[in-house]
């Protein structure tokens, strides 16, 4: 399994090709926790700067409102230097200032002795109860000749306004020519001003708050809302004599981080590539290993095919080849590049089988194929190799039968021990047969031979004598061939005892005679029949009834008989097609005669005319090796059973002999 | 003498009656022992002996008894027909080559078997002559050899003395003996009997 290390090492994940992938995922992660972050920074700021710019609107808003009181006030103060208003008049118009602006909560003229002149309220009090700051702001004013605001102060002696409530004085200085005439005082209540001049829109979503130079709250109108202290500015708005600060501080909360679907759908989407790439990852993974595994499989199979020695054949189902291995190869001779995607014929198809082997790709083209059998294959050099196939069918991973995997056998080896065993077995069988035949005819010719020849010798002496005879002359004395006669008489005699005494012999075999079945005696030589039948492939036959009587026989002697027959059967057969070498051994019971007819029929090449008139007769054989004794012996052997031994055509070809036996308890 | 050996008393009688028929003086034994016996006492026919003899015998078969002629060397002086039945000839003709005289297959034509009986005796005959004419050789001195060798060469009684270095004298005495030994009379009948 060393061979398997190198694939091992192919599969482990490259590190620079991973490398990318994960920066550009990081990078992509990066950009998109930096992205809402960002989105926020700008909203952030967009908000800031927008309410920058609210805040400075607010205050020029304010700035120029006060400035229009101030306005208003200067006219006031013109009007009352110059003396054209009556107290009542200046009331009025006191009066007519609060209206325009609800924020001012009182309008009063305070004289250079703190004197209220002239006030919007309809009893002001006869003296004007400013607070520190205020009158700080007046002197101020009065020295500046200029308006000058105080200030903020809580003025609860301010009747007008609510108690604790801050408010912030207007000193408008009054002066005819040089001469100070007072000074006009207005109160600002501080969180009306805000109340007042402030849009609601810019109040709906700001807290604003006004604050005194030491920071301290002075007004204040809140909103509700999420979020105070995120986004807060600051502007000074300076008046004469006072400086305050307008504080907004806007309601809205800070942005979300992931404040919308699209955000978050991006980061659920992003998670789920993480989790997707993690998942292809561990699927390549997977995939990869699986991949060795299967590498390594297909090189343990590789070398698992390459070294076996059994050929291994696929074919589809139209019959052409999708692969063979090296022993296959070796087998016929051809290369793999030669036969894979051959269609049948094959190349290494034998010309004599080819319809053999056409019927059988038939079958499997209909879709019956035979698990195993036995066929010879052509070398590319003409050799024939007789072989064994066994076939399955090849079915893929979607369970469709594509086509059959076949492994063949070279059994030529095989054949040939069989072929030598049945050699071995013929030689043993005629060897017994000759040993046996020839002790008799041995016998029987020592037997013979002494009695002939002293015949022969006794006539010979006698003829000798009676030739000198003739020759000298002299009379021939009977008495001298009496003896020499009477001997050959004698001899001539014991030769006929002989020939009866063989009778004698084959008579007692009936004794041997029993109830046999005949398919007990076929059984008992198939397998020589076998032998035979497979060296040639010659398919055998048997049709014998189930119901037919056993026959009385000498069981050797018929054994003998049906091997005679078989055998010639199948030599008879030897040289036709294929197909055609079929045995059949069909048995018949003929009641009536009380016999049982046996026939061995084959379908070789018959038997001719001038043949068949000899067929029977003894030292006649059409084999080159032939004795001549065993048909001869067959029929007699038949004989003494008191059977018949016949043939006849079967038409077309062949022969079919047949032989009667008694039936048993006939 | 022809000696017939063959278990069989009626093959024995025939081949008798037939060798009578010729002329031929026979002996009959019924088994190869027998005729073993016969040829231990060495009296053989000066007029010569064949032996035919039967390959099956029960006692000892015709090949083993050959054997023990072949053995004694007495395949010359005893010429060996076998007679054989069907399927010995590749035997017979194996013991042909060893030496037997001849074989004949059972039937036989029988005057061609008698035939060759002659030819056998004749032979017979003639390796018996030789075998005495050897035994007179043999009891011939060292000396009495070299004269003879000399003599045959045609040599004078004086020129053979002066080969051998001895008297005429010894020369004469040693032609003498040779010629008694040998049971000739002259010279030339010596020439003719050692030929």
């Amino acid at each position: 399994m060393s061979n398997s290390a190198p694939i091992f090492s192919r599969t482990l994940p490259n590190p620079v090709r991973w490398l990318l992938p994960i920066v550009i995922v990081l990078l992509f992660m990066a950009i998109l926790i930096w992205l809402p972050w960002q989105a926020r920074q700008m909203e952030s700021n967009e908000r800031q700067e927008q309410l920058i710019a609210d805040t400075l609107w607010v205050e020029q808003s304010i700035r120029f409102q006060l400035g229009r009181h101030e306005e208003s006030l200067r006219g006031l103060a013109n009007e009352i230097a110059n003396g054209h208003l009556t107290p009542e008049q200046l009331h009025q118009r006191m009066e007519r200032l609060l209206r325009n602006g609800l924020e001012l909560k009182r309008v009063m003229l305070v004289d250079p002795d703190g004197k209220v002149e002239a006030s919007s309220e309809p009893s002001p009090p006869a003296r004007a109860a400013l607070g520190a700051a205020s009158l700080e702001a007046l002197d101020h004013a009065r020295r500046s000749h200029n308006p000058i605001y105080a200030q903020p102060e809580a003025q609860s002696q301010n009747p007008a306004g609510t108690p604790g409530v801050l408010m912030m004085d207007l000193h408008f200085p009054v002066y005819k020519g040089d001469t100070w005439l007072g000074n006009l005082v207005a109160s600002y209540q501080l969180s009306t001003i805000l109340d007042e001049m402030v849009p609601w829109w810019f109040a709906q979503d700001n807290q604003i708050t006004l604050l005194d130079r030491d920071d301290k709250m002075v007004a204040s109108r809140s909103a509700a809302g999420p979020g105070h202290g995120v986004y807060t500015h600051k502007r000074g708005l300076d008046l004469p004599g006072v400086s305050l600060t307008l504080m907004t501080d806007s309601v809205k909360s800070e942005p979300q981080l992931l404040p919308n679907l699209l955000v978050g759908s991006v980061i659920a989407l992003s998670l789920a590539l993480l989790w997707s790439l993690l998942a292809l990852w561990g699927h390549i993974s997977r995939r990869l290993a699986a991949e060795g595994a299967l590498r390594q499989q297909m090189s343990f199979r590789t070398a698992m095919e390459n070294s076996l020695v059994t050929g291994l054949r696929a074919r589809d189902l139209e019959g052409r080849i999708s692969y063979v291995n090296p022993a296959f190869c070796q087998m016929v001779g051809f290369t793999a590049e030669e036969l894979v995607g051959r269609s049948p014929p094959m190349p290494y198809w034998a010309p004599e089988v080819m319809a053999e082997y056409q019927h059988r790709l038939a079958g499997v083209l209909a879709g019956s194929h035979v698990p195993q059998f036995e066929t010879i294959f052509q070398r590319k050099d003409g050799t024939r190799i007789p072989v064994l196939i066994f076939e399955a069918p090849l079915v893929d991973n979607e369970g469709r039968h594509t086509g059959y995997m076949g492994s063949i056998l070279d059994i030529t080896d095989r054949k040939r021990i069989e072929e030598l065993n049945r050699e071995h077995q013929e030689k043993l069988q005629a060897s017994s047969r000759l040993a046996t035949m020839g002790e008799i005819a041995s016998m029987l010719a020592h037997e013979l031979n002494q009695p002939l020849a002293a015949i022969s010798s006794y006539t010979t002496g006698a003829l000798n004598l009676m030739k000198r005879a003739d020759s000298s002359g002299a009379a021939l004395d009977c008495a001298t061939l009496r003896p020499a006669l009477e001997q050959a008489s004698t001899q001539a005699q014991r030769a006929g005892q002989i020939i009866r005494s063989v009778h004698e012999f084959v008579k007692k075999r009936e004794a041997e005679r029993q109830d046999v079945g005949l398919q007990t005696m076929l059984d008992s030589i198939n397998a020589l029949i076998e032998l035979q039948t497979r060296q040639l492939y010659v398919q055998m036959v048997v049709a014998i009834p189930a119901d037919l009587p056993r026959v009385r026989a000498d069981r050797m002697l018929i054994e003998q008989v049906l091997l005679n027959l078989t055998r010639n059967a199948i030599e008879a057969m030897a040289n036709v097609p294929a197909g055609r070498r079929v045995l059949r051994i069909e048995a018949l019971y003929d009641s009536a005669a009380g016999q049982v007819a046996v026939s061995v029929i084959d379908r070789g090449h018959g038997i001719p005319q001038e043949v068949a008139e000899r067929l029977f007769s003894p030292f006649f054989s059409t084999k080159a090796e032939g004795m001549g004794m065993g048909l001869n012996i067959c029929r007699t052997a038949i004989e003494f059973h008191g059977g018949t031994l016949t043939h006849r055509d079967n038409p077309p070809h062949g022969t079919i002999f047949t032989f009667t036996l008694p039936a048993s308890g006939t | 003498m022809l000696h017939i050996v063959d278990d069989e008393a009626v093959v024995r009688d025939a081949l008798s009656w037939l060798a009578s028929s010729r002329g031929i003086p026979a002996t009959a034994y019924e088994g190869g022992n027998r005729f073993l016996d016969f040829v231990e006492t060495g009296s053989f026919d000066q007029a010569g002996d064949c032996v035919l003899l039967d390959v099956r015998m029960p006692d000892i078969n015709g090949i083993a008894v050959f054997d023990q002629l072949a053995l004694r060397g007495l395949t010359e002086r005893l010429p060996v027909i076998f007679l054989t039945g069907h399927g010995d000839v590749p035997m017979a003709v194996d013991t042909l080559k060893r030496g037997a005289f001849d074989f004949f297959e059972k039937p036989f034509n029988d005057n061609q078997l008698m035939d060759r009986v002659q030819e056998g005796l004749a032979r017979s005959r003639e390796a018996s002559t030789k075998a005495a004419i050897h035994a007179r050789l043999a009891t011939l001195s060292q000396r009495e050899r070299e004269v003879l060798d000399l003599i045959l060469a045609g040599k004078m009684n004086k020129v053979v003395a002066d080969e051998l270095g001895i008297s005429m004298r010894t020369v004469e005495v040693h032609r003498a003996h040779i010629f008694d030994k040998m049971q000739v009379k002259t010279a030339v009948e010596l020439a003719g009997l050692l030929k």
